[in-house]
């Protein structure tokens, strides 16, 4: 059974003028325990507003939160109990600790909130502190965060988000801000937590290697909506939903595999209709399939809004008209 | 302290080269100085990009702010010089000898410069258009009001922005576009010379790979240099035709950037490659590089990389590796390369300059032992490149294999 499940979650901001803005439009998912499912698209298609939601930070338009089965609680003690359960860890580790406070103080604070016993708290501090391999544990809780790198901030986020014991975790971007030498130690240092702890880890990131390389699911998200989602490798190596495809042939690496050339047809098209490139990739369409402006694959069809549609591998899918087989004739093949 | 110049006739560039720097070595002053950039020298080809890759705090950034005279205090410049090679074939010019009036004329004219932070390299409170004509102004006096608007309108165009964007505030663009606009100004003298620091690192990969498009499609037409700084090792063998690798303030490794992407030579190369996941390969172990960078007060003895390095030995703690050629130059890269440069040459010979010097085995050096006929004569280990030791992994490591050929001039082995 699932530890979280999402279900139809919608989050929409108001605007000063006009309709409200949807960041996230019915999107629903499931995390397990021990698995790491990774959210990937670019800025502002709502990969930050989901974490968000899903931790309580801001309240979602509608839709459901369900831990271990149960709804999540949206006031008093249940929403306490829920918040402990579901922690997070941010994309900047020089904006999430105070500069005021210790190493220490930033760990014994939700101990002490989620009423760990007083006389234990050093230790459990130590502890935590060991777990994310700062050591030794009782000069680093006596340490600011200035005097800490990057990496090492991101430890401490890291120890503080375990500190209440959750059950899961959500990684707005933990490593974006961080050297590209110490990216793969903070990512593997998350994984191992994974493992021992069994927890669930919503991987959010814009990087797709490392989406791949460290979780058992991709969903790919785009304009507020999950418009691919399957198996780590089968969406990464087998790109289905054009805008997926786009993302993978835009990576660097991609080239000499010959991914490359699925970036052409939007040049192409953007020669064609005599729109300026940058503006063009700017475009949404309002109605229908958001990508269709920038889709090379576009048919009328795509006025309507998709649905999720099977694209072969077992529990992959895209919110494509191409995987409906009335519509795939036209386009014979889009791999 | 002095500025040192050092000997001319040692050191005189090749031809094909517009800039070229000597011995640059920059220190951030204060108590216990910081020596941010050791003793650098390189050359920037003509029509070239070279990249320039590192970590944070390795001095990337602050060698291209050397090069282009933008240092501040508390940086210093203590040793080096720069020199510009201009088209017009007249004398070099001394960059560091410039006055305060030919700097600024040469600035931006000659040598200009894209950051990282678009963001904040455009002014919020006036409009785009004001922004290109304070350039003009400042550059081209003689120019109408209309010609300007007219020039401003074509170099947005150019960069695919829409020109009726000119009345528009950078508030009104998303990041891509600005960093367009970033181009678009840094084009807007026809420059020779380009200097990006990090410009996309701040962007989506969809918009990323655009602008590296649209850079690549700018240089191919108007025939500039670029360096081109960044800590992302895989775009940068990508797009660029040689690269440089620092470390600690030091080139630790220089090669034509095909090769690197293929084997680097140096362990810290290697790391830094293995640090960013291959999108497509294999799933398997990563690991990030252990430890920190050396703190630059200090003195560093042997080479700075050492207590880092897997494969340290011996001299590694007290001798200070210079650049070397490697221990041997796989052969396929030698031949494949031949054939490639007949292409390039061809294709580039249309534009403004002489054709671009395509890179050769003899550009590639690296600082490490390993690579040391009299430190190391077995040769580095197989997963580096130059090795001539058939290792358990050589063939399955890479698609390839090596089959490996002596540099020119050196006793050899294999081929």
């Amino acid at each position: 059974m699932s530890v979280l499940e999402v279900r139809q979650l919608t989050v929409d901001f108001a605007q000063r003028r006009g309709p409200k803005f949807r960041a996230v439009d019915e999107v629903s998912f499931e995390l397990y325990a021990g698995e790491t499912l990774a959210l990937v698209g670019e800025s502002g298609s709502g990969k930050s507003t989901i974490a968000r939601a899903v931790s309580s930070l801001i309240r979602p338009s509608s839709g459901e939160i369900l831990l271990n089965g149960k709804r999540a609680g949206t006031r008093g003690r249940r929403l306490r109990e829920y918040r402990r359960a579901v922690q997070m860890v941010f994309q900047d580790p020089f904006a999430s600790l105070n500069p005021a406070f210790s190493v220490g103080h930033h760990l014994r604070r939700p101990l002490q909130i989620y009423g760990h016993p007083r006389e234990d708290l050093d230790i459990a501090v130590e502890g935590l502190l060991e777990s994310v391999s700062l050591v030794p544990p009782t000069l680093m809780a006596s340490k600011l965060p200035h005097e800490l790198s990057g990496g090492q901030r991101q430890r401490v986020a890291i120890a503080r988000a375990l500190a209440p014991q959750p059950q899961i975790i959500l990684a707005d971007e933990p490593v974006s801000m961080l050297d590209v030498s110490i990216r793969l130690e903070i990512l593997n240092l998350l994984d191992g937590l994974k493992r021992e702890r069994d927890l669930a880890l919503l991987y959010i990131t814009h990087d797709l290697a490392t989406a791949r390389h460290f979780s058992t699911h991709i969903m790919v998200m785009y304009r507020g909506e999950i418009v691919e989602r399957g198996l780590a490798d089968d969406v990464i190596l087998n790109p289905s939903h054009p805008y997926t495809q786009l993302l993978a042939g835009s990576a660097a690496g991609a080239i000499r595999s010959g991914r490359r050339q699925v970036t052409a047809p939007v040049e192409r098209q953007a020669k064609k209709s005599n729109i300026a490139l940058a503006e063009l990739s700017e475009t949404v369409s309002a109605t229908g399939c958001r990508f269709r402006a920038r889709c090379p694959h576009a048919m009328e069809i795509c006025a309507e809004r998709p649905v999720e549609l099977s694209v072969g591998d077992p529990g992959h899918t895209a919110k494509c008209w191409l995987f409906d087989p009335k519509f795939r004739a036209k386009s014979t093949t889009t791999r | 302290m002095t500025l040192t110049r050092p000997n001319e006739t040692s050191n005189k560039p090749a031809n094909g080269v517009v800039l070229s720097a000597r011995n640059v070595t920059v220190e951030y002053g204060g108590e216990r100085p910081t020596r941010a950039v050791r003793n650098v020298s390189l050359d920037l080809r003509r029509g070239e990009v070279l990249g320039i890759a590192g970590e944070s705090g390795c001095g990337k950034s602050t060698l291209a702010f050397a090069l282009t005279r933008l240092l501040r205090p508390p940086a210093t410049m203590i040793q080096g010089s720069v020199f510009f090679h201009g088209l017009d074939g007249s004398d070099p010019v001394d960059i560091l000898g410039l006055d305060a009036v030919s700097l600024r004329h040469f600035r931006w004219d000659k040598i200009s410069m894209v950051f990282q932070s678009a963001m904040n390299s455009l002014n919020p409170v006036t409009s785009l258009r004001r922004q290109f004509s304070d350039i003009f102004e400042a550059h081209v006096p003689e120019m109408s009001s209309d010609e300007r608007d007219e020039r401003s309108r074509s170099l947005l165009e150019m960069v695919g922005i829409d020109p009726k964007r000119l009345k528009g505030y950078p508030h009104e663009l998303s990041g891509g576009m600005r960093q367009r606009v970033g181009i678009a100004m840094a084009l807007a003298l026809n420059p020779e010379i380009v200097v990006m620091d990090e410009p996309t690192t701040a962007l989506d990969v969809v918009v990323q790979r655009d602008i590296l498009d649209e850079i690549n499609g700018l240089r191919k037409e108007l025939g500039f240099s670029i360096i081109f700084i960044t800590h992302d090792l895989p775009m940068l063998v990508e797009i660029s035709d040689r690269l440089i690798v620092m470390y600690a303030g030091e080139i630790v490794e220089r090669a034509p950037s095909e090769w690197v992407g293929q084997s680097p030579a140096h362990p810290y190369t290697l790391a830094l490659q293995d640090s960013c996941p291959d999108l497509l390969g294999e799933r398997k172990e990563l690991r990030g590089i252990a430890g920190v960078p050396p703190d630059l007060r200090e003195r560093i003895e042997g080479c700075s990389f050492r207590p880092r390095c897997p494969y340290a030995f011996g001299p590694c703690a007290t001798v200070h590796p210079e650049l070397i050629p490697p221990f041997a130059v796989p052969v396929e890269f030698t031949t494949v390369r031949d054939m490639s440069a007949t292409v390039s040459v061809e294709e580039k010979s249309s534009l403004r300059q002489s054709p671009v010097i395509t890179p050769t085995a003899g550009d590639w050096r690296v600082a490490c032992h390993l690579h040391a006929r009299e430190l190391n004569p077995e040769g580095p280990p197989h997963e580096l490149a130059g090795a001539t030791r058939s290792g358990s992994g050589a063939t399955t490591s890479q698609e390839s294999g090596y089959n490996l050929a002596s540099p020119p001039g050196s006793a050899g082995e294999g081929q």
